[in-house]
């Protein structure tokens, strides 16, 4: 058994919105091995970015304990690479790679090596003086994931990174982030709803159930490393995962779509549309 | 080959070369009062003399002086007093209700107020339109501020950008679109203003050479104020354009 890395023992959430609070996990357990890859899966809004958030210590406000142990060393104790698009407008490439770095007041010429080598690992050298928005969808988020790379954290946590791209880029991307990981294997929490991904980047996967999110099921992947993604895919071990997870899952999403009139009343206050999500639900 | 995009220039460039044609005949034709709108020959006639004497250029300088005096003794409290109050709630909280009760008030309307605190000379002018630049650049720095996206702050903060980092490094460079967009509105509002503050008590400027044509009804000096006035805006608004490019290279080229 290795060494407990992260521990999350009986974490809850709420957020407090116009409509009252709104429970958005409860009771979640578990433990994250060193140097294991974690997958959470689970269906949309049953708090998986909320979970991510207290790991990463952006959400302070929460009931139960976490802890993730540093090793003591100067490393930042973890990175997040973020669902949404993160990538600094007004940096280029490697101006926004190289920020965790500038941020730690690492040696310039240090700064320029290391963001130079996740540059090459993610095929972006050739772009390292564009700005993101020169870059299509795709790169943007490999920027984004190199940049918590370069930053050589203790942890990497990653919220569904690849969710907004399509097939190919995302079966390129996946092969990509499971090769750079691979070169020094670091704990990595790695959240996704797609059953495929999960399975093929994860030692375990954790599946939520619909909010408020606790833990379903937590489930041992035994496929062997390194491994090919196009490849695994016919495995019958990754077949019977797969319908095993299908299952868990289709009883979450069924669950939560029983639920889909409340949800529309606690939206989020202040989120852009929420005006507009209100006129359609009416009309 | 005509391409879309050439004959769209072609009209462009076509269209008020007819209307100016169109002028001149209706008024040589006697349909348009020659008295009151003159006609592009005569102002032609009028033009050259002011130009070769210098006097043109002499106005404009001096307006040019004051509009660029006074953006700038606006715009430069504006930025930091709109950073400040996008940062620092407590500082919002302190003099957001005093902007926000003196913001509507008619720059015109404090106009007689300047003129007794500064006196005739090139303080009001200046003054005048700093106090227009300030206001517009100062609500739109801290809206600039106000309105970054949160993730960026995450970003910073997951990223252990200290303090001082997050200013330089997301507050400012995030908030820099929109206080051009200040800057933009704030040079509108600046060539407004001069026109009216040297109604009063100017010896020179092109807002002067305005009124004194008026006074002596010579309307072909006045159209050719007019046309000087829209030139410097135009070149006013390509210089900002010009800076913005340099200052805000991320900036997608959208028009
Ligand atoms: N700041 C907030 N204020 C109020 N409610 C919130 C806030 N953030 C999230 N929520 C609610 O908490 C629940 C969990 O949100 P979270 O973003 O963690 O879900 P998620 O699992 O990441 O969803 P997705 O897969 O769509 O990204 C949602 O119902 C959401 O509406
Ligand atoms: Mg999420």
């Amino acid at each position: 058994m290795r060494a407990e890395k992260i521990t999350v023992q009986d974490v809850g959430k709420s957020y407090n919105t116009r409509h009252g609070p709104v429970m958005a996990l409860d009771g979640i357990t578990f433990s994250v091995a060193e140097g294991e890859f974690l997958c959470i899966l689970g269906p949309s809004g049953c708090g998986k970015t909320t979970l991510l958030r207290i790991l990463a210590g952006l959400e302070k406000e929460f009931s139960g304990w976490v802890e993730v142990r540093a090793a003591g060393s100067q490393k930042p104790i973890n990175a997040m690479v973020f669902q949404e698009n993160s990538v600094f407008p007004w940096m280029t490439v490697f101006d926004n790679v190289a920020y965790g770095l500038r941020m730690r007041r690492v040696p310039r010429e240090l700064q320029r090596t290391v963001v130079q080598r996740y540059l090459e690992l993610t095929g972006l050298a050739a772009f390292s003086r564009n700005y993101p928005h020169q870059l299509s969808g795709g790169m943007r988020q490999r920027v984004s994931v190199a940049r918590a790379f370069a930053n050589d954290p203790e942890i990497l946590l990653l919220d569904e990174p690849f969710g907004a791209l399509d097939e190919q880029n995302r079966l390129l991307l996946q092969q990509e982030l499971l090769r750079i990981w691979e070169l020094d294997r670091k704990t990595a929490v790695f959240i996704t709803h797609s059953i495929d991904e999960a399975i093929g980047l994860g030692d375990r996967i954790l599946v939520m159930t619909a909010r408020p999110g606790r833990i379903k099921a937590i489930l041992p992947i035994d496929l062997p490393r390194p491994r090919e993604l196009v490849q695994i895919k016919g495995q019958p071990a990754f077949v019977a995962l797969y319908q095993n997870i299908w299952k868990l899952l289709s009883e979450e999403v069924l669950r939560a779509r029983e639920k889909e009139i409340l949800p529309l009343a606690l939206a989020e206050p202040g989120t852009k549309d929420d005006l507009y999500e209100k006129t359609i639900s009416r009309g | 080959m005509l391409t879309e995009g050439r004959l769209s220039r072609i009209v462009s460039v076509l269209s008020p070369l007819f209307l100016l044609g169109l002028w001149e005949t209706l008024a040589r034709l006697n349909y348009l009062d020659v008295r009151l709108f003159s006609c592009p020959s005569r102002i032609l006639g009028a033009l050259f003399p002011l130009l070769w004497s210098g006097e043109l250029l002499h106005h404009t300088l001096i307006s040019l002086a004051r509009i660029i005096l006074g953006f700038f003794a606006g715009a430069l409290p504006g930025v930091i007093l709109g950073l400040s109050m996008g940062l620092f709630p407590m500082v919002r909280a302190m003099l957001e209700p005093m902007i926000l009760a003196t913001f509507p008030i008619p720059k015109l309307a404090i106009m007689p107020l300047i003129l007794l605190v500064f006196g005739l000379g090139e303080t009001s002018k200046v003054f005048t339109i700093a106090i227009g630049v300030f206001y517009l650049v100062l609500i739109n720095t801290m809206t600039g501020v106000i309105n970054i996206e949160p993730i960026y702050l995450d970003v910073a903060k997951n990223y252990w950008a200290r303090r001082f980092d997050f200013y330089l490094t997301v507050a400012w460079p995030g908030a820099l679109p929109m206080i051009f967009a200040g800057f933009r509105l704030g040079m509108g509002t600046a060539l407004l203003l001069i026109v009216a503050a040297e109604l009063s008590a100017a010896r020179a400027g092109i807002g002067y050479m305005i009124w004194r044509a008026y006074d002596m009804f010579d309307i072909e000096r006045m159209f050719v104020a007019l046309m000087t006035m829209s030139l410097l805006g135009y070149v006013l608004a390509k210089g900002l354009d010009w800076l913005e490019a340099r200052v805000i290279p991320w900036k997608q080229p959208s028009r």
